[in-house]
């Protein structure tokens, strides 16, 4: 019971914060409604054994991702509300379809299978626990090597983002 | 007595990749599409630690892992554009730009 | 040492290319220098080529430069032996005499280091003909000098009947051409190879099938180059070209071509009894017909084209009754005096400021006597005159047709009835424009500069002894060719007092001519009897309009063609192909046109039709199944 319980109740949450996230109408509102989403995605690696995964999005994704998001938001302001009204000829009606073939193959997923998925986690317990030595073990071992390439990576995005922003009429002497 | 089994986690992961998509296609504002792109990323994740539980092997989580840095580089430059964009035409809306347009 | 071959053969391309790149920068004499002396330097390797030939008793030698095409094997290879040896001797020695004279003839021309550039690819492209070591090789000379002779015809392209006449020379060679292809892919498909050698000891050894219709094929490809009955009418036009031109291909050598060919192939030809009696036939239809359009020509050019086609009759007759010693023979004082007639002439031509009637000549012989020796030396040689060339070349033709018996008398009286003709005409030419008193203006007129009188000087030399080269008494060209001639029957020549009579019958047919000729057209011996000659005016028609052949085929095969392509070309292309590509075309404009309408540039768009796309393929994996099963 407690077992449903911790995997119902951040669904719900994800779920509802997700909802948020693309219906709300102030970008703080939203911003939040992904904060929401995000917490609750790491209160569900917990329940999948993804201890340290989790604390990682809670840092990254909750801490670092987020503050930017709400730092952007601040910088460009939120007074402006968006537009609602669809200007793209045809696009309600596409993005009807889309969601109606989404409906119609989930539907057809779900009676052809009889309700019967047969994906249950392995009767035994596996001891493995998503621990930072376990996954320190990995990623310095065999995965080294995309771990230097992917620093290189972060490396490229932060510079790119400085040219990206720098305002080039700031530099001109007066 | 119901047992939370896998599916029941993929199920929530395409719930939450469909209102990402969904979102992609409905909102304009720039930042709010990158919110989304945020919300399809994740449900990937959970995807890939459910997988990780599911076979029981480490390789899931890793691969977690580098989503997540490849997700904050990619929110960095993200939003870099965001400003910029912001700056020329003083709104975020992508309907205002078709700079691509054939 | 068979190296030396590659310098003959390329040294004309080399020097072609090397004026085209000079021509720009340098005056006339210092091409002049250049095209001479490279000419000067083939000849002289050629004649060491010969006479390493000579010593080694004229066993061929054989240079293998590359394989062209891996299978089934062929190789671009060279061959000398005694008849190349012949024909590359005379086309290097008559290269040269005739570009000094060109030097002098073609002077002051716009386009003077284009000739020389087109003459060096033609003495190319002609060596490699005569020196080719298997079909094919000859087939790409062959294809080169008819090329080379179509740029020569309508080098003053600006004039219309010229670009004409290159053209209609080109489109009834390539009638000729279809027939050597035709040729050459029976020789492949019937032997497996292109090389003399092996086709020729198939053909010994008893492979004969399928012989006949080779041989005509090869046949229609000689007439085409050398101007025989139906093809001839090409070459009287091709006399728009530079005279020196004419008188190294229209006369010398390119036209022998189709004679060299037979003669190369006669191995296989003397197989083929269809095949020598339409040469024959044709040879001698050819003979008569020319000599018969000769005699009332007006263009003093005209009438040595008309000639060289006679004399091209001769040859194929010579072929036709087997004596092809006497072909190559008659070949080659043919190409001695034809030359020195064409070269003469061209001298009158140049010194009457580009007049070619000879009706407007006459006793040119008081201001030009070197020139009008040395014709009146090639008028001589060409009728058939002891001791001149033409004399022992002839009559061994007629001799060796004599010789064969039973209805080849028939021939060889008409082939007589065609050189007393030749006589005739010839002394008609040479007698109206050097001796006729007609009181033309021709104050004006002076011996030619001395660059042209030297080469027609050693012509003449050489029209007047190289008939020695093989008499009755000293057979010197038939031991030449008797390396390349060692396994095909040869008619040889009759024995004893037969051949001194027929000798005797032939010089006075060619006497008889020219005295005629005399008679005729000097002391004018018609009207002083007055006889009157039945449809006198008709005869001249026929004979100035060469039987109407020429009308004919316009008529019937290019007025219908035209005619026909015309409307070809409006159906066909312009509606059908036209039509057809225009609308492939507007249909993907306007299709694309709608196309990028949907790439509005909007993002939103795009993800949803990324979404739209991407489900339905996710619906197409899973129906896929659901549907097969």
């Amino acid at each position: 019971m407690l077992e449903l319980l911790l995997f119902a109740v951040p669904a719900g949450l994800v779920i509802l914060g997700a909802l948020i996230v693309i219906f709300a109408k102030n970008p703080v509102h939203n911003s939040m409604g992904l904060v929401l989403t995000l917490a609750s995605l790491a209160i569900i690696y917990i329940t999948l054994n993804a201890t340290f995964v989790a604390m990682v999005q809670m840092l990254v994704y909750a801490g670092a991702v987020m503050t930017l998001f709400l730092f952007v938001i601040m910088m460009i302001g939120v007074d402006k509300p968006e537009q609602t009204r669809e200007e793209i000829k045809g696009q309600t009606l596409l993005v009807s379809g889309t969601l109606f073939i989404l409906i119609g193959l989930v539907s057809f997923i779900v009676v052809n299978s009889g309700f019967k998925w047969d994906l249950y986690f392995p009767a035994v317990e596996y001891s493995l626990e998503g621990t930072p030595d376990l996954i320190a073990a990995s990623l310095f071992t065999e995965w080294v090597l995309p771990f230097e390439i992917i620093s290189l990576l972060l490396i490229v995005a932060t510079a790119a983002a400085i040219a990206l922003a720098y305002d080039t009429k700031v530099r001109k002497p007066k | 007595m119901i047992e939370v089994s896998t599916d029941w986690y993929l199920t929530l992961a395409a719930i939450l990749f469909s209102i990402g998509f969904l979102g992609m296609m409905i909102r304009k504002n720039a930042l709010i599409m990158f919110m989304c792109i945020e919300l399809m990323l994740n449900s990937v994740n959970l995807t890939f630690i459910t997988a990780s539980k599911h076979f029981g092997t480490i390789e899931g989580q890793i691969s977690v892992f580098f989503v997540l840095v490849v997700a904050a580089a990619e929110v960095v430059v993200g939003l870099a554009i965001i400003v910029s964009i912001f700056k020329k035409q003083s709104s975020a809306s992508v309907d205002l730009l078709r700079t691509s347009r054939g | 040492m068979e190296n030396l071959l590659l310098v003959i053969i390329f040294l004309p391309l080399l020097t072609a290319l090397g004026i085209k790149i000079i021509s720009n920068l340098v005056n006339e004499l210092l091409l002049n220098f250049l095209t001479i002396n490279s000419a000067l330097l083939s000849f002289a390797t050629a004649c060491g080529m010969f006479g390493l030939l000579l010593t080694d008793k004229f066993k061929p030698i054989h240079l293998e430069l590359f394989t062209w095409i891996p299978s089934p094997e062929i190789l671009f290879e060279f061959t000398l032996d005694g008849l190349s040896g012949i024909m590359m001797l005379l086309v290097t020695g008559l290269s040269v005499v005739i570009q000094i004279f060109s030097t002098s003839y073609m002077s002051k021309d716009e386009n003077y280091s284009k000739y020389f550039i087109y003459f060096n690819v033609f003495v190319f492209s002609m060596l490699l003909l005569v020196m080719s070591g298997n079909f094919l090789v000859m087939f790409f000379g062959w294809e080169l000098v008819g090329l080379s002779s179509y740029l020569l015809i309508s080098f003053w392209s600006k004039k219309q009947s010229a670009a004409k006449a290159g053209n209609k020379a080109f489109i009834l060679n390539r009638i000729g051409d279809f027939g050597f292809l035709v040729g050459l892919m029976l020789t492949l498909n019937t032997f497996g190879t292109f090389n003399y050698e092996k086709v020729f000891s198939e053909v010994l050894n008893g492979n004969r099938e399928s012989l006949s219709i080779i041989v005509i094929c090869f046949i229609i490809g000689a007439f085409g180059k050398s101007a025989q009955f139906p093809l001839f009418s090409w070459l009287p036009d091709a006399m728009e070209g530079p005279t020196p031109a004419s008188a190294l291909i229209h006369a010398a050598t390119m036209v022998t071509a189709g004679v060299f060919m037979l003669v190369r192939i006669s191995p296989i030809l003397q197989f083929s009894e269809t095949g020598k009696l339409i040469i024959i036939t044709a040879g001698l239809l050819t003979a008569l017909i020319a000599a018969f359009s000769a005699i009332n020509q007006d263009d003093i050019k005209k009438v040595l084209a008309y000639s060289t086609i006679s004399q091209l009759g001769f040859m194929f007759i010579a072929i036709g009754s087997g004596a092809y010693v006497a072909a190559i023979f008659h070949l080659v004082t043919h190409a001695f005096f034809k030359a020195l007639l064409f070269l003469g002439a061209g001298a009158v031509i140049h010194e009457m400021h580009h007049e070619q009637n000879i009706h407007k000549m006459g006793n040119l012989k008081t201001k030009m006597p070197i020139t009008a020796a040395m014709m009146g030396i090639g008028t001589l040689a060409i009728s058939g005159i002891p001791p001149l060339a033409g004399f022992w070349s002839k009559d061994e033709i007629l001799a060796s047709t004599f010789a064969n018996g039973g209805f080849y008398y028939g021939y060889w009286a008409l082939s007589l009835l065609a050189a007393f003709m030749t006589a005739f005409y010839m002394g008609r030419h040479w007698l109206l424009i050097f001796h006729k008193e007609t009181g033309n203006d021709i104050s004006e007129v002076h011996e030619a500069p001395k660059a042209m009188v030297r080469p027609l000087i050693v012509l003449g030399i050489f029209s007047f002894f190289i008939g020695f080269i093989n008499t009755p008494f000293f057979h010197g060209l038939e031991k030449v060719l008797e390396e390349t001639l060692h396994y095909v029957d040869i008619t040889h020549l009759p024995e004893g007092i037969t051949l001194i009579i027929l000798a005797v019958v032939s010089i006075g047919a060619g006497f008889t001519g020219l005295l005629l000729a005399y008679l005729i057209y000097i002391v004018d011996i018609l009207a002083y009897f007055k006889v009157k000659i039945p449809l006198k005016e008709e005869i001249k028609e026929l004979s100035s309009n060469t039987l109407y052949l020429n009308k004919f085929g316009e008529v019937i095969f290019v007025k219908g063609m035209k005619s026909f392509s015309r409307k070809t070309a409006v159906v066909v292309d312009g509606l059908l192909i036209d039509g057809l590509v225009n609308k492939i075309s507007s249909l993907f404009y306007n299709s694309s046109q709608k196309v990028s309408r949907s790439q509005n540039g909007l993002v939103r768009s795009y993800v949803v039709y990324f979404g739209f796309f991407m489900l339905l393929l996710i619906g197409l994996f899973i129906a896929t199944p659901w549907v097969l099963n």
